[in-house]
């Protein structure tokens, strides 16, 4: 994978990784809502929910509106896809068979450098 | 292949690629994929060794292959047809688990050699369906690794609903 995915996998997996903002996406997955809709059900300050808003957005889960009085936050589903798929079973199955075929063929190399040496 | 309900999904939303760069010559690499010594050795996710490895390397021959778990039972064979085979170039079989109804995916590896002896090999899988695409990349999310991966997989899910007309 190219390291900018990389990266952005990194920040998507970070932003997963607190209960708050994990429930802030489940929230969004049923429809936008703005700050302060969000507020409401999570006994935070706006402050903290606007903090958490910014983690989703750096790792691309939501976007803001461009509506400057209300800005409703939108899930985004393609950085959840993404991340989806690196946990996929397919995938992972390839990325630890290449693993264990980058040590093989390391391995071929060896022999035959030897064989070439006798 | 099944009926025409399955060709009309676009082929986009049916593939998957997966890319490597090894240190090491195309030749080397298509060895690899060639004999059952080989594939024995390194073919499979860790812990999951093939134990059963039939293969007969050539267009139109047929390859049969199955993975011992952890728990030392074997997994339900699997495998079909090498469809074309380029040799240090590209390889091409079908493939599914010996399963009834089991859908098939055609899978496509093509080893490009780079600068100084390096090797890109790129895996590139077509699914018959979407459905069959969605289910083999998620696979992981049984044995997801905490509450916060099963919620993740929770809210794909509910949006892969929203999202289907």
């Amino acid at each position: 994978m190219a390291s900018a995915t990389l990266q952005q996998l990194d920040r998507v997996f970070g932003a997963l990784a607190d209960p708050t903002r994990r429930a802030i996406l489940a929230r969004l997955a049923s429809g936008e809502a703005t700050v302060n809709e969000l507020v409401a059900p999570f006994e935070l300050s706006q402050p903290t929910i606007s903090k958490h808003l910014k983690v989703l957005e750096r790792a691309g889960l939501v976007s803001r509106g461009r509506e400057a009085q209300f800005r409703p936050v939108r899930l985004q589903a393609a950085a959840l896809a993404g991340a989806a798929q690196w946990l996929g079973g397919y995938r992972r199955f390839w990325e630890e068979s290449l693993d264990q075929l980058d040590e093989y063929v390391k391995d071929m190399k060896r022999k035959e450098r030897r064989r070439e040496r006798k | 292949m099944r009926g025409s309900e399955s060709t009309q999904e676009p082929v986009a939303d049916r593939e998957v690629v997966i890319t490597r760069v090894f240190d090491a010559p195309a030749r080397l690499l298509f060895e690899a994929y060639s004999k059952p010594e080989h594939i024995m050795k390194w073919f499979g996710p860790k812990g999951w060794p093939v134990t059963l490895c039939e293969m007969d390397f050539r267009k139109g021959g047929r390859f049969r292959f199955a993975m011992t778990g952890p728990d030392g039972m074997q997994g339900t064979p699997f495998g079909g047809e090498y469809l074309e085979i380029v040799p240090n170039r590209r390889i091409v079989y079908d493939n599914g688990f010996e399963k009834p109804g089991a859908e098939r995916m055609i899978v496509t590896v093509t080893y490009e050699a780079t600068a100084a002896g390096k090797t890109t090999l790129t895996i590139h899988t077509l699914f018959a369906s979407v459905a069959m695409k969605n289910e083999h990349l998620g696979g992981g999310y049984e044995r997801g690794t905490g509450s916060g991966l099963d919620q993740l997989a929770d809210l794909v899910a509910e949006m892969r609903r929203q999202e289907s007309p």
